[in-house]
């Protein structure tokens, strides 16, 4: 019974790093159509950078709302700079380059550390074990829960109650109308990228422990990233938080129960789950 | 005029004589990986071999020994054999050595027993890799050689209940195979055995189900890296507070130790080479590294392999000469006998594989740094496969 408490706080913090991290690329995809194979590479540059900082002695709080916001900003620059000629480029294109993007960033910081992983070390107040009553339990992956859930929260908060949220949710839906109604849907998409991209950044930081930082990061996590956009429907905030939860809860689950198979309990889960929901869990309206 | 022609033919062939006892080349082929996510593997045999040269020069006997470097780019069995056909055929390399992986070694097995190339590895640490050809001579270690020690010494020592947690891979079954062997001899329980997927990178699920076992210590392999990190990380978090010891094989090297941190103290390591052995050969690797390739260069299992392995071509080149038969080689090589920085080691004429000295030993924190103390020595194991398994 004890294990099973854990295994499922195990899950669910997995599902949150998951989660903060695959939120930006679902609403991008949703969004802008756009594939963006890169977005893991945005999370691995705001997980270094914040490593760096933290190793340099700058102050962990400090340190991980600056890598955010240079995460944020180099979606900014990339945005400018490379997505924007490949809206109109149709699919194949933004593939392939969003792909050469990513292997660009893993060549560029393994030149920069080397292919060893950087740690990110966590100050001493997030560290350690706090007593449940049952078991001691890493404080850190409470503490990953909690910010999963603020995060959650206020993701929806703007996104269902705001204007802000009200534009995007419009432009996601139909952007040909939403532009005939004056929503300046292009000065969105950058908006919505960079604060995807900033996400990622966070993601990448936090999720530090569980995904660790090296330069392959990029790609090797990617498959997890689309798996959770997929299943949870493009364009989906919901779906992302749902998909991203559930997975992860079922692959902790899996690799306690079944270890030998772990791996394929997941993707098993994913062929299911899409059989029944091709589009995703809450799939985009414009499918429906 | 036919003592003219005499002559100058007598004259021509003594000076052809004499461009052949001039100084040769000898060309060493080194396979190993230098870029990607194992470039580390790549790098530490370079720098050792330099190192080497730094302490034996480059040349034996004014014959000149010319290392080429090939980069197999990770475990690429087709690669590395196309590789080791280019040195073979076009460089005409008279050793091959390198391997950092086992499917790598194994792909050029035949081609080597073909073309009679000397091979020594530096890594690749299967048991049965040095079967595969009569011209394999192995100076790293193997899995069963580093993992019985460890076993052994468990159960004299307090440690009855075991759980085993591997990479579900083939140096992992190894591991666990000979683990599970040698611990049951010595009367200990295995309470389970778990093997993890290769691409896991969060441990928590499977540490616990180990806990829930209640054992005395875990056992554990992992393929080095990230997998490592938080394997150790995991196990200081969730098993450690419990009580449970950490008993690994390479886990704990020293290069590793500032990545995984405070975590690794107390964790047991099982290994054929400590870093902080006091030999003057040690002192010396380990200065030459960091004089020349900067403070943070730590020795590991990869360095000494090379460093002894470039010993034993060298040998072989001051016994034989630079024009020397491969089966006199492969004699030479597998009766050598020598001091490297891990201490005494010796070549198994029988199975050309590595005999050394096994050292268990225990993180500490010394001087603000994480290193390996070695509390136990067993002395000159051979390869316990191999005994097992004529």
């Amino acid at each position: 019974m004890t294990s099973a408490i854990v295994i499922l706080l195990d899950g669910i913090a997995y599902g949150m790093v998951l989660f903060i991290i695959s939120v930006g690329l679902t609403v991008t995809m949703g969004l802008m159509r756009v594939v963006n194979l890169a977005h893991g590479g945005f999370a691995m540059a705001g997980g270094y950078l914040a490593a760096v900082m933290v190793v340099a002695g700058v102050p962990f709080i400090v340190a991980v709302i600056a890598a955010t916001a240079a995460a944020g900003l180099l979606g900014a620059l990339c945005e400018l700079t490379i997505f924007r000629p490949l809206y109109r480029k149709g699919e194949l294109a933004q593939v392939l380059m969003t792909f050469g993007l990513t292997f660009v960033m893993i060549a560029a910081l393994t030149a920069m550390f080397g292919t060893d992983i950087k740690r990110l070390p966590v100050p001493d107040w997030l560290g350690g074990l706090v007593d449940l009553g049952i078991r001691p339990y890493p404080t850190y992956r409470l503490f990953l829960i909690a910010v999963g859930l603020i995060l959650a929260l206020a993701l929806w908060l703007i996104i269902d109650r705001s204007l802000y949220g009200a534009k995007l949710r419009a432009a996601v839906d139909n952007p040909r109308i939403a532009r005939a109604v004056g929503i300046d849907v292009n000065k969105l998409f950058t908006i919505t990228f960079v604060g995807g991209c900033a996400l990622a950044g966070f993601g990448g930081i936090v999720g530090a422990e569980m995904l660790p930082l090296e330069p392959f990061y990029a790609l090797r996590y990617l498959v997890l990233f689309l798996v959770v956009v997929a299943v949870g429907g493009h364009g989906s905030f919901k779906g992302s938080f749902f998909a991203a939860l559930t997975l992860g809860i079922i692959d902790t689950a899996g690799k306690y129960i079944w270890p030998e198979i772990s791996a394929f309990i997941m993707f098993t889960l994913v062929f299911v789950l899409l059989l029944w929901r091709p589009y995703g869990l809450i799939p985009p309206k414009a499918a429906a | 005029m036919r003592i003219w022609s005499t002559g100058l033919c007598a004259g021509a062939a003594l000076l052809a004589l004499n461009g052949m006892a001039a100084a040769d080349i000898v060309k060493v082929g080194v396979i190993g990986v230098f870029s990607g996510g194992f470039a580390r593997w790549g790098e530490q045999f370079k720098q050792a071999i330099e190192v080497y040269q730094k302490h034996n020069g480059d040349s034996v006997n004014g014959h000149k020994i010319e290392i080429l470097y090939r980069d197999a780019g990770g475990p690429d069995p087709a690669k590395a054999r196309q590789l080791a056909e280019e040195l073979i055929l076009r460089e005409k390399v008279q050793f091959l050595a390198g391997f950092a992986f086992t499917p790598n070694a194994l792909s050029v097995a035949q081609l080597i027993t073909e073309a009679k190339v000397p091979t020594v590895i530096f890594n690749a640490a299967t048991a049965s890799v040095t079967r595969r050809s009569p011209y394999f001579v192995r100076v790293s270690f193997t899995l069963p050689q580093d993992t019985a020690p460890v076993a052994e010494w468990a159960p004299k020592n307090g440690i009855k209940k075991v759980v085993t947690l591997v990479s579900d891979y083939a140096p992992g079954h190894d591991a666990e195979i000979q683990f599970l062997k040698t611990f049951k001899e010595g009367g200990g329980e295995i309470a389970e055995s778990i093997r993890v997927p290769l691409s896991t990178t969060d441990f928590a699920p499977f540490f616990e189900r180990v806990l829930n076992q209640k054992p005395d210590a875990m056992f554990m392999f992992g393929p080095g890296g990230p997998a490592s990190v938080s394997m150790i990380n995991t196990w200081a978090s969730r098993l450690k507070p419990a009580g449970i010891q950490l008993l690994t094989t390479n886990e704990t090297q020293e290069i590793d130790l500032p990545r995984i941190g405070k975590a690794a103290i107390d964790a047991i390591g099982s290994s054929h080479y400590t870093e902080t052995l006091d030999n003057p050969l040690n002192k010396k690797l380990r200065s030459d590294l960091v004089a020349m390739f900067g403070n943070d260069r730590i020795p590991d299992t990869a360095t000494v392999s090379a460093y002894d392995g470039m010993h034993l071509i060298y040998q072989v080149i001051a016994k034989l000469g630079p024009k020397f038969n491969p089966d006199d080689a492969m004699k030479v090589m597998s009766e050598m006998k020598f001091d490297s920085p891990r201490g005494p080691i010796m070549i198994d004429p029988k199975t050309r594989d590595i005999v050394q000295n096994v050292y268990l030993r225990r993180v500490k924190e010394q001087g603000g740094r994480l290193v390996n103390e070695n509390f136990h020595t067993v002395p000159m194991v051979k390869d316990p496969w191999k005994e097992a398994n004529p």
